[in-house]
Order: structure tokens, then sequence, then C-alpha cells
């Protein structure tokens, strides 16, 4: 734990117990998604499916590296993972992104990846929401992150005729705004 | 539709198997089969059982959210 770093958080007015405790849903909210995102980029088939496995793995890959860069700020903090994985898997933030029954229907499995995208973008709204002015560092890194959790909601929904996202797919380099965190 | 009073909707708090509901403005909520109340916490933030209206005008989302619970009853604000 960096003492003076909870001491700080504690000073400006954070809830910091709360704000772990957050991290910690978030993280395995990542962790969760990147599991289930594997499962359905390998259903992403066919002529309507191959279109958009390429953004279901940059975003699948994302969300892993969103999960890395959280997990030292929660120990800074004095927080921990919890010890057993299937309980991680019951505190995360965001519903399991479960692969639709009829594994063929490519806009339900679209549907699956904007919701899970949507949550995200509401979690860590909310995370800025806590921290802004007060917990820089905290603050930085989920505002990093929600730059791209934005980004892959808006990647879905213009495959799914909400109207156009507005920029272009990854080209090459992974996470643009969270990468600072992993190096 | 069933009337709850405060007292009542506290008693459904989703801890040790009991049902988790919710109020929201005047309505009461049944978010049991919710993955993200799950023990009656949600998100760390809100506990089941309690009047959240005013709680949810301050979450990162909007009520529509709970048009996919069902609505259980209605909540007596005149009670303690």
């Amino acid at each position: 734990m960096a003492k003076v770093t909870r001491e700080v958080v504690e000073k400006a007015g954070v809830n910091v117990d709360q704000l772990v405790e957050s991290l910690v849903r978030n993280a395995a909210a990542e962790l969760t998604t990147y599991y289930y995102y594997t499962i359905l980029r390998a259903n992403l088939i066919g002529l309507e499916g191959e279109g958009i496995k390429e953004i279901a793995e940059v975003a699948r890959i994302e969300d892993r590296n969103h999960f890395e860069a959280l997990v030292p700020r929660i120990y800074e903090l004095g927080g921990a993972l919890p010890r057993d994985m299937k309980e991680f898997h019951d505190i995360s933030g965001c519903p399991p992104a479960y692969l639709p029954e009829d594994t063929t229907d490519v806009n339900k499995i679209l549907k699956v990846l904007v919701e899970a995208e949507r949550c995200a973008v509401r979690q860590y709204t909310n995370v800025c929401n806590l921290t802004a002015g007060k917990d820089h560092r905290t603050y930085d890194l989920a505002l990093s992150i929600l730059n791209e959790e934005i980004e892959h909601e808006s990647w879905f929904s213009e495959f799914l005729g909400e109207g156009p996202s507005g920029h272009f797919m990854r080209r090459g380099e992974s996470s643009p705004f969270v990468s600072k965190f992993l190096k | 539709m069933k009337l709850f009073s405060k007292e009542e909707l506290a008693t459904y708090n989703g801890k040790n198997g009991a049902p988790a509901y919710l109020a929201y403005k005047g309505k009461v909520y049944d978010v049991s089969d919710s993955f993200l109340w799950r023990n009656g916490n949600h998100q760390g933030f809100h506990m089941a059982g309690e009047d959240l209206t005013t709680s949810l005008d301050r979450a990162p989302h909007n009520e529509d959210l709970l048009e996919r619970v069902p609505v259980v009853g209605i909540l007596d604000d005149t009670s303690e």
C-alpha cells in the first residue's frame, strides 16, 4: 500500500474503501469480459460475423489491458483482489456477456457486446465523477479507460445501425489511451 | 398492488436469502434476479430495502434500466 497516497485521497474527501471496492468490481468486469469476449469472438463467423471479428478482438485485448492497468492502483490504495476467482467473477460491476442461445445470430452477439461496453462506460463515468479533482491518479486511469470504452461502444453501435461511430478502427497499436499505464 | 411501508421494505434487503426490493418514485421493484444486485448490494454503493429515488438521480444510468425488472408494489411514503 502507498500510505501517503491513500492518506491524501482520503483527505480530499474520497471514501477510499468504497472507491477500492468499485475498482475491484471494475477489474472483475474487465477480466470476465475478456473471457466472455473470447467466446463471442470465436463465434463471429460467416459472411456477417467475420466483419465484426476484428473489432471484437481489439475490444477483448483492450479490456484485458484495462484489468492489468487497474490492478496496481487497487493495491496502491490498500485494496486487494479476492483470493477466490469464483468470488471475483460474482462481484463484477457488469453482468456476464454470455454467448446468445442462437450462436449464429450476429445481431444478438452485437447486442451483447454493445451492452457490455455501455455498462463499462457507466462504470468509469462514475469513477471519474467520484475522483475528479480529488484523486488525480485514479481519475487519469479511469478517464483513459473510459476513452477506450466509449470507442468500443461506438464501434458496436455503428454495426447495429444506430449511427456512425465518428472514427476509424485501430491501426496497429491497441490501447492508445491506457498504454501509458502498462509500461 | 401490494402497499409497502418503509419498515417492511427494509426487510427485503437481499441478505440471507431474502428477496431484494428497492423503491423508486413510489414504486417498489424486485431486483432479486439481477446480477448487479447480488446479496442486495449494488456496486458497493447502494443497498436493497431502501428508497433510492434521490440516489438514482446521481447514478451514471437512467431510470429506464428499472423497466427490466418487475414492479411488485407501491411504497407508502407516509410510513416511518
